[in-house]
Order: C-alpha cells, then structure tokens, then sequence
C-alpha cells in the first residue's frame, strides 16, 4: 500500500518537472501546438481510487504546477475539472464485468481503444478548461479551439508513446 | 437536519468539487492582471532554484551560439572606443565628453525561465531586488527591448515582456510616436497603432522606444516594419512589426534604471501643483 502511495507521489513529482522543464519548452507552429503531459499522473491513478482521493491529488497536482508556470489557480482549476471527471469517465467505460481489483488504466490493460477513448475524453476536458481560462477572449474563439485540438492530439500522441516506452515489456507493476 | 446530514453524505464528493472549484478560480482571479505577481514572492525563490538548474544545462548545450552573441557584441563595442576615432576638428571634442551625467545604468541579468507559447508570457531573470532590480526597470538585451520588471523577491525577478497580452509602451517610427501591443500569436510579431495615415512607413523602417517615461532610454530597438495595412478605414496604420528579440534565444539582458527619475518625478509634481492639476 505504502509502495502504491509512494508510486504515484513520485510519478506526479516527476511528470510536473518534466513537463515545467522539457515539454513546455517545445514550441511548434508558434505555440499552436502545446501538449500537458502531467495530466498523465492523474490519468494513471488506480480504478478503486476513492473519488475525493483523485479530488485532492488532482488539486495539488494543480497547485504545484501552477507553482512553475502561473497564473496562479489555472493549473488548479483545470485539474479539480479533470479530477472530478476521471472517476465518472471512468465507471462511464467500464467493461461490464466491471474493473479489475489493483488495476490501474494502462494500454496494456485495457487496450489501445479503450485507452483512446478514456484519455481523449479526459485531456480534452483538461484543455478546455486550461485554454479558454487562460484567454478569456471571445475574439480568440476558433484560434483556441484550434489550439485546443491539436494540442489534445499532442498530449494524447506523447503519453500513448510513453506508455510503450516505459511498460511495454513489464508484468504487472505497481 | 438528518436530512441534510444524509444529503451531505451522498454529494460529499460533488460538493468538494464545488469547494475546490470555487478555492481555484478564486485564486485564479483574485489575483491582480499580473497574475503571478501575489505569489511570486512566496514561489520564485525555490522555483527559480529548480529552472536556474535546468538552465545551467541547456546553456552548457548551446555555449557556441553564445560565445558567438559575444564575440560580435566586443567587436562592436570596440569599435566604439575612442582611440577608434580620428577627431579632425578638436574644437568639439564630442567623443571625450565628460560634462555629461550618467543618467541610465544597466545591471547584467541572465534569464533563466521564459514562457513564449501562451497569452501572457514571463521572463523570469537570475537578479532580484537584493541585486538592486525594482519593479517598473526596462530589460533590454543587446541593443533591443525586451520588457519590463514586473516584480522581484529577493534574488530572482519576474520580467512581463513585448509578447505579453497586456504589454503597452510609446514607440517611434520616424518620427511618428504610436502605440506598441502584442494582439497574441506569433512571438515574432507585434502590432503598432495609432500613426496617422499620412505618415508614409515602408516596410524595413525601424521601430524604437521614445525615451518617454523612465523604463527605456530614447531610440532602443523593438523591431522593423512588416506590413503596413493599407485598406482598413480607420484614420490610423495598423502596422505589423517583426521584434528584433527572438524570445526562444533570448539569454543574457541588461536591466535599466533611471537614475533621474525622482528627480523628473519631483519637479513634474510640482509643476502640477503649480498648475493645480492632477497629472493622470
């Protein structure tokens, strides 16, 4: 248990130093394209995840991302979205025999349909929050959209590719 | 009342989202148009620690590419020296002045975070406020405008510059004074407004500060003339510029004070209260 909690602490640690020192730097079609991978963290927390558990992870997830790259509170407020969707996105999707016990939302799990469909629907909740919150512009409407999009497809691309980077060949972990 | 206890029991997870909701947009937009400035004091010290790291690392990587920035900088201050230049008439004695009175003085800052792909973008630099950075100083690097100090904590500030959605400074093209914004997008473009229609300006004509106020010296770079709307109605150009600060290169500034600017300060109020009128 203590192994899981420390699991998924160190991965949300890392994920958000990644992503405020490696992916925030990438700038593709002058910033059109500008993928989150951090929301990766609260993705990948277990199925049996009490809701106010991912509630509050996903509170600080924010908070501490909000800490590198500000305005304060924008990070934050997209992930409380995201933290409150994942379970009810999740039960939404489930198989009918329901999730496994010590599952947690991996490609190799659920497979890559069902991976698709479960990530595209989260992270684009999370950028639409993120986006629009942070332009808060009418005129911007179809350029944000756009921005949102791409930038879906962008995080989505990465964490599908991390995923077989990093636990293609492992059994179950943790 | 046990209904409502029972009804607390079963949205208890909706109404900590509520909670939460609520906590994070406040925070969201308590906060002044600088977002960041609030907590920057309470942040920046171990944040910046984290990207001054960081930084070390990528600058290691691209050593070639600065020495280069260096190199052409010597050379051209260099050139400036006096023993470059043949006085032919000494009566002058432009070059060896020494009446004149320092009134800009610029501090070296590296930068060591900066967001260029959003609407408001941030610089953060290696000097604070025990370094003698204020709030309000300009930042130029080379010989072209950057932005402006927006707040500082101890050993580390925050720098709002030209592609930050509400960065607004006077700027000059010959000899026209217009407005600077930057309407978002491209970090490589910026718009200018408010010159009059007859004003004939080319594409390539040079855009540069006023030396009005006390941020930038008068006749700093920002940029060249892109395009020059021609067919809108209004009585002023809406001029597209091309900044000369590439932001994703952008590493070593120099920070600006005024060491005058109490001194205008001072004599503006009291032409004011002369005047019996509130300057705005």
């Amino acid at each position: 248990m203590a192994l899981i909690v420390l699991n998924n602490l160190l991965r949300i640690l890392f994920l958000i130093l990644l992503q405020a020192l490696v992916v925030s730097k990438i700038l593709l079609l002058d910033g059109l394209i500008l993928p989150w991978i951090y929301i990766f963290a609260i993705l990948m927390l277990p199925f049996e995840t009490p809701r106010w558990l991912v509630l509050v992870i996903a509170f600080g997830t924010g908070l501490v991302m909000d800490y590198f790259t500000g305005p304060m509170g924008l990070h934050t407020t997209a992930c409380v979205v995201l933290g409150y969707m994942q379970p009810l996105i999740q039960r939404l999707l489930a198989p009918r025999e329901g999730y496994e016990i010590n599952e947690r939302p991996t490609i190799q799990k659920m497979g890559l349909p069902w991976y698709l469909t479960y990530g595209t629907i989260l992270t684009l909740i999370h950028h639409v929050v993120l986006f629009f919150l942070e332009v808060l512009r009418l005129h911007d409407f179809f350029y944000t959209l756009i921005h949102v999009l791409l930038s879906v497809m962008a995080t989505m691309v990465l964490m599908v590719l991390g995923q077989y980077l990093i636990y293609n060949s492992k059994p179950a972990d943790l | 009342m046990r209904n409502i206890l029972a009804l607390i029991q079963r949205f208890y997870v909706t109404l900590a989202f509520m909670g939460l909701l609520a906590l994070s947009l406040f925070m969201l937009f308590s906060s002044n148009n600088y977002h960041r400035s609030a907590f920057v004091e309470h942040s920046s010290d171990l944040v910046g620690k984290v990207y001054n790291q960081r930084d070390k690392l990528a600058q290691y990587l691209r050593l070639g590419e600065i020495n280069d920035h260096l190199a052409l900088e010597n050379a051209r201050l260099r050139a400036r020296l006096p023993e470059n230049y043949l006085l032919r008439d000494t009566s002058t004695g432009d070059m060896l002045d020494t009446a004149g009175v320092l009134r800009y003085r610029f501090r070296p800052a590296r930068v060591i975070n900066a967001t260029i792909n959003r609407d408001m973008n941030y610089l953060t630099l290696d000097r604070g406020s025990e370094q003698g950075i204020q709030k309000d100083m300009g930042v130029i690097a080379g010989q072209s405008v950057v932005g402006i100090v927006t707040s500082t904590s101890d050993n580390f500030s925050i720098v709002m510059p030209v592609i930050h959605s509400n960065f607004r400074t006077p700027v000059r093209i010959k000899g026209f004074f217009g407005q600077l914004t930057w309407p978002g997008g491209s970090p490589q473009r910026a718009q200018v407004d408010d010159i009059p229609k007859h004003a004939r300006i080319m594409p390539g004509d040079s855009v540069t500060t006023t030396g009005f106020g006390f941020t930038f010296p008068a006749g700093q770079l920002i940029g060249f003339v892109e395009e020059v709307d021609m067919l809108s109605k209004e009585s002023f150009h809406v001029i597209t510029i091309r900044l000369s600060t590439d932001y994703r290169k952008v590493n070593y500034v120099e920070v600006i004070s005024d060491l005058m600017r109490q001194e205008i300060e001072t004599l503006q109020l009291r032409q004011d209260s002369i005047d019996g009128t509130d300057r705005p």
